[in-house]
């Protein structure tokens, strides 16, 4: 195949991503958004295979044994990522996105080395721009390789979501840093023999980079931390576009670190926090500190109310607004949340979600929740869009949901979420609060809203006490019609 | 509306007939205790004008005020009120306006004082110095009539010029008519345009809904917008003050916003204002365009003390559908519409355009009904609990709607204080202590730029042609991400995840490139790395794409 027409179709193919991104941005584009995008990636893929059977100097094509390597690796591949995207809860998409982000990591460290490798049996000294490409593109791959391991396992649960704050981390953080550099230049300068060794110690070192990265960032600011990875995975396959010469991954790559840093971006300002203050504040060390100093006062009061009450109050209520968090999804309660909303709105009740935007553990997480429980996306309202509505409302039902409806992070400076936008969810006649416990949020903050006289605790596990309000709504609600 | 004044009639029948004509509670001025402030009530002379500016029902609240009430005999029968009416809620009816004058301290009317169509004698000549007068006046169109009474050394407030601020908004005669006349223009519309407004699907074939296109959202135009909307027209709404587009939406309308380099159509006081000739032509080319593709237009647009801008030329007449109808609600200031004529319905292309003055006074009931409400709550304003007639400079609402005083020419009124708009909804007290605002620091944008500069030097010193080029290519492809995420909904933002993570996996090439081994000219470890890569990023690549199906096809309206 002609180079020129492998670049016109690498050309076609970004443009498809380019397409597909913009079909992302409303409801209605977006499945052929993603339709384009699947396009644009068989192309890319189609196109290069051809480029490798048959290339312009036929010297250089695959033999048999490469070809068929090449072709079990991308059925294999293919079949494994069709049947997790079959498999996974809906619960799970932080997990697969994260295990995700690190295949993406960890094949671009790949080819970074392979290609070094490469270019040290071809022989003839290194480019000064290749070899930081080359570094550079590991780097960022290894990077993202470990932080995304260690993110995903955090989501599971497999270690713990508390930040792991090392005594002087960030000079160690500074100095995984410069011995990367060091490798760079000792590798350059030291001539072939050494270039793949310090090639593979440099990943190592940026491997464990990464991983103290993403240790030392608390659970809850796993959607900046996730967006954050998408964001490295993007300029990952840029750096390789960098090192092997194509335009393609540059752009593709491009696109995605964009899209990545654009979450990040609007994470952090739902969190009031920058981006700094996120990765490397270790958020945990400051937000215990003040629950702490309250130990010394007495336990104050809350009012406590049971699923017979609480169902009683959801069914006098003319304007209901539910307000999901993390615990919802742990507990899987979406689909009974939408039923007991179905009773209410078949009452003539008007019932809506309200959806925070560092709700659950990734950007949109709760969104798609409620969708897979079939809850229309017009019932579901962002911050913005709801928070002046809370005032008109009857009942607000908080489902795991702890941070975020917190008034101190508007009218207590001394506060860690301080400043945070949050749904001012007290302003309604009655507020309905979900909890297993009085164990305060991931951020370690006490809540007063648990405290102010309009609020109602529920306690118990988040799944069974929607499974009995359900219960308890419905059967009310038959009485009445009886 | 024969229903409304029967009804409104046996709310207040005569108790004593005999009595009818004479004021039960003696004359106006009492015989002992401080003479009362009399509040005289003209019977308008205008032929088409039925309103009238007080009712029974306003009649009782100006006497428990404490005040005496003239009523000239017949005042209010145009408007469904009849004079036994007046006289069960304590006014005394006189036979003429003559009457009226003479024994009235304040004189109230609806129209401009004019001349009498028979007699010929003009209303403002009868006053007398010091007397009061209340009424639209319209004071910067009608400079002759004002010289007129500023003659008689009389005292006039002007119910048109009521400032736009909350405190106002009782005695705000403007928009109260405004309201009724809106939705009085929907009705004669549909009434000439002889179809079925709403759209029905019946066994015998489809009704389209009719496509109504109103001009001007004011308190006119929203009120129109919400009697079309209630007929099932399908309507759009246009308006050169952005700031509408809120409360156009909330009536149920689609808005057709205008903008033209950075000129709003947002003048002082929330009322449109004058524009340049170029933005007017704009203007006019958009309506012109959504005139073509309308069945009604119902034009609304003034600006205060000018003449109406026109709107629609006749040209765009001219584009619209034979049987559609316009109604020009601006007639009486010189039509939003070139081919109106006032106080006509004419056809023209085919186009049946309407230009009457009096929507209001064919609704002459309720129309008087808040018209009259105004007009209490403006004196009780003036007379406050003193119950004499003390005009305070200093309140705005009283400077604002004064133009004579004693004959001296109070109009047009000191400009106030910077306000903003009065529609404009005030800023909002924040509820909390202010959220702390980080002042925006300048250093990120310095060190993002020094950044930059100590990465490109070099590249452009020591660098390839072919690194540039890819550079160039890079940044300009993150350029396009940052304004295409930009615009996705947050809600889809995980699917925006997962497609970006199918799509990063493009890494998949890399590993291609370097699996197929260069033909065996590679390095075997290489291959095999390179074949991990492809394998690892094949998952990315379907499991991204097909977990984002997925979720996507869950998501639904």
């Amino acid at each position: 195949m002609r180079i020129t027409l492998v670049n016109v179709a690498y050309l076609v193919a970004s443009l498809l991503f380019v397409l597909s991104l913009r079909g992302l941005s409303a409801q209605q584009s977006a499945r052929r958004g993603n339709l384009l995008g699947t396009l644009g990636m068989l192309l890319a893929v189609a196109v290069t295979l051809g480029a490798v059977v048959a290339p312009d100097n036929k010297a250089l094509a695959a033999g048999p044994s490469d070809l068929g390597l090449l072709a079990a690796s991308i059925g294999v591949g293919a079949v494994i990522g069709a049947v997790l995207a079959a498999r996974v809860a809906m619960t799970s998409m932080p997990e697969l996105v994260a295990v995700l982000h690190s295949f993406v990591g960890a094949a671009a460290a790949l080819v970074g080395i392979g290609s070094e490798m490469n270019g040290v049996r071809a022989g003839g000294a290194p480019d000064v721009a290749h070899h930081v490409e080359i570094h550079a593109g590991v780097f960022i791959g290894a990077i993202t390789f470990t932080g995304s391991v260690i993110a995903f396992l955090k989501l599971r649960g497999t270690i713990g979501s508390k930040p792991l704050v090392l005594p002087a981390r960030h000079a160690l953080n500074a100095s995984l840093v410069f011995a990367c550099i060091f490798l760079a230049v000792a590798a350059f300068r030291g001539g072939e023999a050494v270039r793949v060794p310090y090639l593979l110690a440099s990943t190592g070192v940026a491997s464990v980079l990464g991983a103290h990265l993403v240790l030392a960032i608390g659970g809850g600011d796993m959607p900046v931390v996730v967006s954050l990875l998408n964001s490295y995975s993007g300029w990952a396959a840029s750096a390789a576009g960098f090192m092997l010469g194509n335009d393609l991954l540059i752009v593709t790559g491009a696109l995605v670190g964009s899209s990545g840093a654009i979450l990040s971006y609007i994470m952090c300002k739902a969190m009031n926090r920058s981006i700094w203050n996120v990765v490397f504040a270790g958020f945990g060390d400051q937000g215990g500190v003040v629950p702490a100093a309250k130990k010394g006062e007495p336990a104050k009061k809350v009012n406590e109310t049971n699923i017979d009450g609480a169902a009683d109050l959801l069914l006098g209520a003319k304007n209901v607004i539910v307000v999901p968090g993390y615990g919802m999804a742990v507990a899987q309660a979406q689909h009974a949340v939408k039923e007991i909303t179905t009773l209410l709105e078949r009452r003539g009740t008007k019932a809506r979600y309200a959806i925070h935007p560092v709700a659950g553990r990734l950007p949109g997480h709760m969104n798609v929740l409620l969708a897979e429980a079939n809850v229309s996306y017009e019932a579901v309202k962002e911050m913005e869009e709801i928070n002046e509505d809370f005032e008109e409302t009857d009942v607000v039902v908080v489902i795991g949901a702890n941070d975020i409806v917190n008034p101190s992070a508007l009218d207590d400076p001394g506060s860690p979420i301080y400043g945070m936008p949050v749904l001012e969810v007290w302003k309604a006649g009655r507020v309905i609060m979900l909890k297993r416990g009085m164990a305060a949020g991931y951020a370690g903050v006490d809540n007063p809203l648990c405290y102010l006289d309009n609020t109602l605790m529920l306690f118990g596990d988040a799944k069974a006490s929607v499974q009995k309000l359900l219960h308890a709504v419905s059967a009310r609600a038959e009485q009445q019609a009886a | 509306m024969v229903e409304e004044v029967k009804a409104s009639a046996n709310a207040a029948p005569p108790a004593e007939p005999a009595s009818g004509g004479q004021k039960p509670g003696g004359s106006a001025k009492d015989a002992g205790g401080e003479p009362k402030v009399s509040i005289g009530v003209l019977k308008e002379i205008e032929p088409r004008e039925r309103r009238v500016a007080a009712t029974p029902a306003s009649v009782g609240r100006l006497v428990k005020m404490g005040l005496a009430v003239i009523v000239e005999s017949g005042a209010g029968a145009s408007a469904g009120f009849e004079d036994a009416a007046y006289a069960e809620a304590g006014a005394q009816i006189v036979p003429k306006a003559a009457d009226v004058i003479r024994e009235a301290d304040v004189i109230t009317k609806v129209r401009p004082p004019g001349a009498h169509p028979e007699t010929g004698e003009h209303e403002a000549d009868q006053l007398r110095a010091g007397q009061k007068l209340i009424s639209f006046l319209w004071p910067a169109q009608n400079k002759e009539l004002v010289e007129r009474l500023a003659k008689r050394k009389a005292t006039v407030l002007a119910m048109d010029a009521v400032p736009r601020i909350t405190r106002a908004q009782k005695l705000d005669a403007l928009s109260a008519t405004a309201n009724v006349n809106g939705y009085r223009a929907v009705i004669e519309a549909a009434s000439h345009y002889g179809r079925l407004l709403g759209g029905q699907v019946t066994a015998a074939g489809r009704i389209k809904p009719a496509q109504v296109f109103i001009i001007g959202a004011g308190v006119a135009g929203l009120a129109a917008i919400g009697a079309a909307r209630a007929l099932g027209a399908m309507v759009k709404a246009f308006d050169t003050r952005p700031v509408v587009r809120e409360q156009v939406t909330s009536m149920g309308a689609e808005f057709v916003p205008f903008e033209f380099q950075g000129e709003t159509g947002e003048g002082q006081g929330g009322y449109a204002k004058e524009v340049s000739d170029a933005y007017l032509a704009a203007e006019q080319q958009l309506i012109a365009e959504h005139c073509r593709t309308s069945d009604i237009v119902i034009t609304t647009a003034l600006i205060p003390g000018k003449k109406a801008p026109e709107l629609i030329t006749s040209g765009a007449v001219v584009g619209m559908h034979r049987g559609s109808v316009i109604v020009d609600l601006a007639a009486e200031q010189g039509g939003n519409c070139a081919l109106t004529e006032r106080d006509r319905t004419v056809e023209r292309y085919g186009v049946t355009i309407v230009g009457h003055t009096d929507l209001t006074s064919r609704m002459a009931l309720q129309a008087s009904e808040l018209y009259a409400m105004t007009i209490v709550n403006l004196i009780d304003e003036i007379m406050g609990k003193k119950k004499t007639w003390e005009l305070s400079l200093d309140d705005e609402i009283q400077r604002g709607m004064l133009v004579l005083l004693d004959g001296e020419l109070k109009w047009p009124p000191p400009r106030p204080e910077i306000r903003g708009g009065a529609p404009a909804p005030a800023p909002k007290p924040p509820a909390h202590a202010p959220k702390p605002e980080v002042p925006e620091s300048p250093w990120p944008g310095r060190i993002g730029t020094a950044l930059a500069l100590a990465f490109l030097t070099p590249v452009g010193l020591f660098g390839s042609q072919e690194l540039v080029q890819h550079l160039t290519v890079f940044l300009l492809a993150c350029v396009v991400g940052w304004h295409l995420v930009w615009n996705v909904t947050p809600a889809l933002h995980t699917p925006l995840m997962s497609v970006t993570n199918a799509i990063s996996g493009i890494i998949v090439i890399g590993g291609m490139l370097l699996a197929a081994n260069g033909g065996g000219g590679g390095a075997p470890v290489a291959a095999l790395l390179g074949a991990v890569a492809v394998l690892l990023a094949s998952i990315n690549v379907a499991g991204g794409f097909l977990v984002t199906q997925r979720m996507l096809r869950m998501f639904r309206k």
